[in-house]
């Protein structure tokens, strides 16, 4: 009935079957690409042993892949009727380690489900994209322009990123901001709005120096000096510099990067594993890397293109947004670019969050493409059913 | 629900205005053309974003390429700052010639955190089977202290770190430290003193200049090889007397600089700890001793320099001097008239003590502390012994004083002094670090070049013909003085323990070296005829040693039969008064 409903025409229920002959699976095939290299890279960094990383590694996607294709399956109405409900669980939980984690044990900031940790900040990630979504899926263009409007998604957005930043968790807070930001903008907000935000935002940096932990104003300083300390902060970055450059064009071969298998490269097998990849298969190997995750953006992008329902455009766009960041924060944190801020590399980097974060995305830009036609009106995605 | 209804609810409540009312229906005539311009604009602002994030992606890939092939040339320079070799934070110690006396070695420690370990039972055992030398009783108490940090053992060799980690038991980690060593071990051991587990310098040369060493290495008077002969001749002297310990040095008269000192017993500066206190005693520097007749060297140059006597003059040695209630007796009593030389060749305590008193107390002590007898030693150690002196200077004390008793001074004292007699008058602090050669060091004078050349004189008449026969060595014409005293304990002076020693220089005519030696309770043996003199123990240690080291040092030996002119001279002279 919801087809008689609404402006015209109106996709019909789709049948299961339909909706797996759906699935995108050159996108799927792009994404195991990805994962297969992390095994690869897992494998290499305990010196040739599947243990104690790859094996781990490779159930987790097994179980990530299971989601995603869940999430891609699930009607798109479901996530957009759930959508404040997602995101007021997600700050409950992010208010309830932090409250948990100043009373038990210190700087513990994850729910332990057993085959992996769940970390609240990370179920923000998407919470906030599809909570978002939705809010200015219900706004016309107009609205958007109203200022007053602006001031709900606001809050949205600035409430779980102060908790996060409080944490203290830097890099975080910045990937939540700024993928807000671009839903934001897809929405339609005007030009001006953002000119006055990023203005704000700079004449802050003076007055958020001093908020900074201390730890947090040495990796900035170690960003703009690395040299100054080569053993103590600088010694990250520099190591993974000399490990870059070492790699040269072509690379020292699969399982013969010296600066990694001697240890010399720091956390070689979660946030710098990209560092990893480039010392063994050199500059080929990195920029082959960047390519597949240029691709699987540009399948975020194109389903964005087709999606017909404001609510998935946007959705689409907001996750891509945030595979965006996690891959350009790591891969510009591990060469130098900007200050390490500990953002790992999706689908490569070992830790199950990080990966459950970005397939249940994925699922979601496959679920909006599953759905792509399904036209739903601004007020009210509980009647559509 | 539907569009119109939401109209009607409106205007149910009619509590809108009516421009509102206007609006919302003006807004519901033109949704198509909203709806297409937010796709235009959706679509448009997609576009840009994806520009923005092909941007960014462009902008990592360049980075890469700048820093896996443009970047490169900057590369060695900091691989080469991270991979260079350690240095070590505590320079060497080397001997005059650049041998090596202490230097440091990079080791690990290790160290447990009780909170990693499991069990500490198991550990405490697997650890013990491969460091035996830890108790595991002890061992298991520390891995169950709820610290997070407990000492295992300090300073491992790579053997033993291999092995530890070889275990595989977890909260086990090593610290890099250094340890000190000495390649001569005990050869060296109380000038060049150890250091203590936090390598902080605890004795010796090492705590002395504990600053200095951690900016630099200090190069040392001392001579590694005079170092060898002088505790081998030595050893076998305190063996062979049954003496509790004993002292030798070699000085440079010029310069003061020492080019050995040896104290027995002597310990391993490796480990410090197990050594006795008696061991670790520099009884160089830091043991006080009455030191008997060679103090009559002090006293002959000092009447000989004060003009009381001349050397052809003498005293009256035919009876025990009487002074207030003590009678000063000789040993070797010759009941008779005795030279200046010959007070110094029979080793006469009456002719000393008369010498003294025409002197005078005054001027005795001021001689004393002209020579640096009064006051502590300014040599480069830690260990150094406050002389002495009687508080009050009376006449028995000036008698006392004459042969050496009644006032107590290091060894070294008596070295720096006796050089300043026989150097040409000038006084030289004895010093343990290396001088530039060829400088010469301004001294302080003592004595005329005069007084000094007849003491060389007479000092060699008492090798030659005196107490100290056994102390020559062919062609280095040594000269020198004999020492016995008796060791004062508990305040009584004892018959049998007796402190032994000669004080020579060779070539008496013109000295370069001096030679000192000294036996702490030395026993007469079959070779001896039961005594314990200096004549017959230390001064064969001395003969012993020029002759080793002369060649040496380049001290040329020569013809033997014709003594030196000047010594010549006196012997004539002290012929002539003896008649």
């Amino acid at each position: 009935m919801a087809s008689l409903r609404g402006w015209g025409f109106e996709r019909e229920e789709i049948s299961l079957l339909d909706k797996v002959k759906q699935l995108n699976f050159t996108l799927i095939l792009l994404i195991v690409a990805i994962a297969a290299i992390g095994f690869a890279m897992l494998y290499s960094a305990a010196n040739g042993d599947i243990d104690p990383w790859a094996r781990r590694q490779m159930i987790r996607f097994a179980v990530g892949v299971g989601v995603m294709i869940c999430v891609a399956l699930v009607d798109i109405r479901v996530w957009l009727r759930g959508a404040y409900v997602i995101y007021g669980a997600a700050l409950i939980l992010l208010i309830a380690v932090e409250i948990i984690g100043e009373i038990g044990m210190g700087a513990q900031r994850w729910i332990d489900l057993g085959f992996f940790q769940l970390q609240p900040s990370e179920l923000m990630k998407l919470a906030l994209v599809i909570a978002l979504a939705r809010y200015f899926h219900a706004l016309t263009l107009e609205d958007v322009r109203r200022p007053t409007v602006l001031i709900v998604p606001t809050l949205m957005v600035l409430t779980p990123a102060a908790m996060v930043l409080r944490q203290p968790d830097l890099g975080t807070a910045v990937m939540l901001m700024a993928g807000s930001g671009a839903v934001f903008f897809l929405a339609g907000v005007r030009m001006w709005k953002f000119a006055v935000v990023i203005g704000a935002g700079l004449a802050m940096i003076p007055v958020a120096w001093h908020v900074l932990e201390d730890y947090q104003k040495s990796r900035i300083l170690t960003f703009l000096h690395p040299e100054a300390d080569p053993l103590g902060a600088g010694y990250h970055i520099l190591q993974s510099k000399i490990a870059l450059g070492s790699g040269g064009v072509l690379g020292k071969g699969f399982l013969a990067g010296t600066q990694s298998h001697l240890n010399f490269l720091p956390e070689k097998q979660t946030d710098f594993i990209f560092t990893m990849l480039a010392e063994e298969f050199g500059l080929v190997g990195g920029l082959g890397l960047i390519g597949l995750y240029g691709l699987v953006l540009a399948y975020g992008f194109a389903i964005a293109v087709r999606s017909r329902n404001q609510f998935g455009r946007l959705l689409a766009l907001g996750v891509t947004t945030t595979l965006f960041l996690y891959v350009f924060i790591n891969i510009a944190m591990v060469t130098g670019l900007i200050p390490v801020v500990g953002v790992p590399l999706p689908l490569l980097s070992y830790g199950g969050t990080a990966m459950m974060t970005m397939l249940a995305g994925m699922g979601l830009i496959m679920g909006v493409y599953v759905h792509r036609d399904v036209m739903i009106r601004r007020h009210g995605a509980a009647d559509d059913f | 629900m539907m569009e119109s209804d939401d109209l009607v609810r409106d205007d149910l409540a009619r509590s809108e205005a009516v421009a509102q009312e206007a609006r919302r229906n003006a807004r519901r005539i033109e949704l198509v053309g909203t709806r297409s311009r937010a796709v235009e604009v959706g679509r448009s602002r997609l576009a840009a974003a994806a520009v923005m994030f092909g941007i960014a992606f462009l902008v990592i890939a360049g980075r890469l390429v700048d820093i896996t092939l443009i970047e490169g040339p900057a590369e060695p320079r900091v691989a080469h700052s991270v991979a260079s070799e350690p240095t070590v934070a505590r320079a060497d110690i080397t001997d005059r010639n650049g041998v090596i006396l202490a230097t440091s070695l990079p080791t690990r420690s290790l160290y447990a955190d009780p909170a990693l370990i499991l069990d500490p039972d198991n550990a405490a055992d697997r650890l013990a089977a491969v460091l035996p030398e830890l108790d595991p009783v002890d061992l298991r108490a520390k891995l169950a202290k709820r610290s997070r940090f407990v000492w295992i053992k300090r300073n491992l060799t790579p053997r033993q770190q291999a092995a530890v980690n070889a275990l595989g038991v977890p909260g086990f980690a090593f610290v890099r430290e250094e340890r000190r060593v000495y390649p001569h071990g005990a050869l060296t051991a109380h000038v060049v003193g150890f250091t203590g587990v936090d390598n902080r310098g605890l004795a010796g040369v090492e705590r002395h200049f504990d600053q200095q060493l951690r900016s630099g290495p200090v190069t040392l008077s001392l001579d590694i090889r005079v170092q060898h002969i002088v505790r081998d001749a030595l050893s076998k002297s305190v063996a062979t007397f049954q003496a509790v310990g004993g002292s030798a040095l070699v000085m440079d008269v010029r310069t003061g600089e020492l080019l050995s000192m040896v104290s027995l017993p002597d310990f391993d500066p490796h480990e410090p700890a197990r050594a006795s206190d008696d061991q670790r005693f520099n009884r160089n520097t830091l043991g006080v001793y009455e030191m008997g007749s060679t103090f009559k060297v002090f006293t002959a140059a000092m009447a000989l320099d004060a003009g009381v006597v001349p050397v052809n003059g003498g005293y009256d040695a035919s009876e025990p001097l009487k002074v207030s209630r003590f009678t000063i007796r000789d040993y070797h009593a010759k009941n008779r008239w005795l030279s200046v030389p010959e007070i110094l060749l029979y080793s006469s305590n009456i002719g000393a003590a008369k010498m003294a008193m025409a002197v005078g107390g005054e001027r005795q002590q001021r001689f004393f502390d002209s020579l640096g007898l009064t006051r502590p030693l300014s040599v480069e150690l830690s260990e150094i012994g406050n002389p002495m002196t009687p508080a009050k200077w009376r006449e028995i004390n000036v008698v006392t004083a004459a042969y050496g008793h009644g006032i107590a001074v290091t060894p070294l004292h008596l070295a720096a002094g006796v050089a300043a007699v026989v150097n040409g008058g000038e006084l030289h602090p004895a010093t343990l670090v290396k001088h530039e050669t060829g400088v010469p060091v301004p001294g302080e004078r003592v004595i005329s070049a005069e007084t000094s050349s007849l003491m060389r004189a007479m000092l060699r008449l008492v090798v030659a013909e005196g107490t100290g026969r056994k102390a020559d060595a062919p062609g280095y014409y040594v000269g020198g003085k004999t020492g016995t005293a008796e060791k004062s304990v508990n305040g009584h002076y004892a018959r049998k323990a007796l402190i032994s020693s000669f004080v020579g220089m060779f070539p008496s005519d013109n000295p370069r070296y001096l030679v000192l030696a000294m036996l702490d309770e030395p026993h007469g043996t079959k070779e001896t005829f039961g005594y314990a003199t200096g004549g017959w123990t230390a001064a064969p240690v001395v003969g012993e040693v020029v002759s080793r080291i002369g060649p040496m040092l380049g001290v040329v030996p020569r013809e033997t039969g014709g003594e030196p002119e000047q010594t010549m001279l006196i012997k004539v002279r002290n012929d002539e008064a003896a008649h």
